[in-house]
């Protein structure tokens, strides 16, 4: 019997989510109680399947970010099936008593979703969450910004926002980025006669080489050539869709990766603009 | 029949979803708390210590580690090492988890207190007679203090029996009312009842007044209750009429008057209590005294209680003049 270990009321509490989530997401691969795989050390409280790729699994438990979600994350992000959305269901009592909100930051911090159930059976979600996989944290995009000028975080915390709902619209979103800061230190570089116009407007890969191989960019091979890196991967990785579960984990790392990468490179080539005392103008639209 | 032999045990790695909860176990509630520190250690340590289980008709019951289970399902690990013993009889089976909890862990007096009926029950089908307090302290292994306590939540009324263990599922922080809570009303309620009968027409009422006038607290230590036992006593011990104690305890009962049973004690009880005791003690002195003069022979006293009485003397007559 479902939620049998479960009090009376976190039965209820129980119940009422699992219709919810069965509103949101239907039937599909619904399972209470069981495992998701053997290799996570975690059984949720339900779990189903909303698309061939995707699994939500759910955590109902009364006391805010619980051992077995903290247990669980680990082993999600190194698992190599669907990608995992989680949530936590808890009373609305329980999250409204949360002093400093808490545990309900850390739950936000590490990705997951809350949902609450309030005295009257009312469902409710609080914070929507993603894969676990692909998750970014706040904190974790403006550490990796720093030192980036304002109007580089601004475009990225956009690709950011976009990539919470998309992670591959997201990843090409900082690809264009990087290529917008590219083409502008090519202009420049060829007002300069670094290399020639012809140079500079060929297309992105050519645009790097060139750079790569004038003399004035000698010192900075390494950064060209992890831009040439970056371009080549988040090109395949955003624009091929998964044709099964495991493609569909490895693209949602892959961005993931993709994502923090291309704010690495866009530091370093912003270094390179101001060692070579270029202004960057880059427009993404 | 608790020297019974156990026979048939053996060590068995079981899947946690092959194993069922005991149909008996008393316990109700699983502190989430607990359960994340089981669940840290069994993850880094496993488990180290077997459960204990019956099998019966193909599946197995839980006697002893339902927390350990709990972990092992939550934590997904695929078998966990179990004693199997023969399957118990009912009383045996219900005892067995008794002595284990008061032995190791104490259940929630509720836990208790809903099962203990069906102790007295079962035990009352084998030995033909009702336990003794005694008898039931033994089997049990519960001290004779606690069988009482549980005995006063046994005898709630089922829609607080409900309330407290709704109160008790709550997490920790956000619980209000608790067993001693109502161990201590129950208490003070029967007092009320046996020396001021009057005072109370409706035993539900009176119980629903304190309760809202702690949730909203109007009465803020459950050991107030003592104090509206002790107004209820007032008239033996102190000499009160039982009309103003009738009058006082029904104030602190009206739900819809603000009056606290501490407010009501200290202004009107608490220092005739005072005087009481030390009327007391003085008669325990003077008594003391008087014997040590009666005996005819010399009045020997110790250097420290002589120097305390004279100190006292001179503070007795300053006092009197």
């Amino acid at each position: 019997m479902a939620f049998d270990t479960f009090d009376p009321r976190l039965k209820t509490v129980a119940e009422k989510a699992l219709a919810f989530f069965k509103d949101k997401y239907g039937n599909t691969g619904l399972k209470t109680d069981t495992e998701i795989a053997p290799e996570i050390g975690w059984t949720p409280s339900f779990h189903l399947k909303p698309g061939s790729f995707r699994i939500v699994a759910v955590e109902v438990a009364d006391n805010l970010y619980p051992q077995a979600l903290k247990i669980a994350a680990s082993d999600i992000l190194r698992y190599n099936g669907p990608p995992i959305s989680v949530y936590q269901v808890c009373s609305l009592q329980v999250y409204q008593g949360d002093k400093n909100q808490t545990n309900i930051n850390s739950l936000l911090r590490h990705g997951f979703g809350i949902v609450t159930v309030d005295d009257n059976g009312t469902v409710k979600t609080q914070h929507k969450c993603i894969p676990l996989a692909q998750h970014i944290s706040e904190e974790e995009l403006h550490s990796a910004l720093s030192g980036l000028s304002n109007a580089f975080r601004i475009m990225f915390e956009d690709a950011h926002s976009t990539y919470l709902a998309n992670e591959g619209q997201g990843l090409q979103q900082v690809g264009q980025i990087v290529e917008a800061m590219i083409s502008s230190i090519a202009k420049r570089a060829a007002k300069r006669r670094v290399i020639t116009p012809a140079e500079a407007s060929g297309n992105l890969a050519a645009v790097i080489d060139a750079l790569y191989g004038a003399r004035g960019f000698r010192n900075h091979r390494a950064a060209l050539g992890g831009a040439r890196d970056f371009v080549k991967d988040f090109r395949n990785t955003a624009s091929h869709p998964p044709k099964n579960a495991m493609q569909a984990a490895q693209k949602i790392k892959k961005c993931r990766t993709g994502f923090l990468d291309g704010v690495g490179i866009a530091k370093k080539l912003s270094d390179v603009a101001k060692a070579k005392g270029y202004k960057i103008q880059a427009h993404v639209t | 029949m608790t020297t019974e032999k156990q026979t048939h045990r053996h060590l068995k790695e079981i899947p946690p979803d092959r194993i069922k909860r005991n149909p008996d176990n008393p316990r109700l509630f699983f502190r989430p708390e607990e359960m994340d520190t089981l669940m840290a250690s069994i993850r880094r340590y496993g488990i180290q210590v077997p459960i204990s289980v019956y099998e019966d008709d193909g599946h197995f019951f839980l006697i002893d580690g339902e927390r350990r289970w709990r972990a092992a399902r939550k934590l997904n690990i695929q078998t966990i090492p179990a004693i199997v013993q023969a399957k118990p009889t009912p009383l045996r089976n219900l005892l067995l988890m008794f002595n284990i909890h008061a032995l190791r862990e104490q259940w929630d007096y509720l836990t208790i207190a809903n099962k203990l009926p069906n102790v007295i029950s079962l035990f009352e089908k084998e030995n033909y007679k009702e336990p003794t307090e005694e008898e039931l302290s033994e089997i049990t292994g519960l001290t004779r203090g606690q069988i009482r306590r549980c005995r006063l939540l046994v005898d709630l009324p089922d829609k607080y029996k409900t309330m407290l263990q709704e109160e008790l599922s709550l997490p920790k922080p956000l619980q209000k009312l608790s067993e001693d809570l109502f161990i201590e009303m129950e208490r003070a309620l029967k007092t009320v009842k046996a020396r001021v009968p009057s005072a109370i027409t409706r035993l539900d009422s009176a119980r629903d007044a304190l309760i809202k006038k702690f949730r909203v607290g109007t009465i803020n230590n459950i050991t107030d209750f003592r104090k509206l036992s002790k107004i209820a006593t007032s008239i033996k011990n102190l000499g009160v009429k039982e009309a103003k104690a009738r009058a006082v305890i029904a104030e602190i009962l009206d739900p819809q008057k603000k009056t606290s049973i501490q407010d009501v004690f200290a202004e009107q009880f608490e220092i005739r209590y005072d005087e009481r005791k030390i009327a007391l003690n003085i008669e325990s002195i003077y008594e003391y005294l008087e014997l040590s003069v009666k005996d005819g022979e010399e009045v020997k006293l110790g250097n420290e209680i002589r120097e305390r009485l004279l100190k006292l003397k001179r503070l007795i007559e300053r006092v009197l003049g």
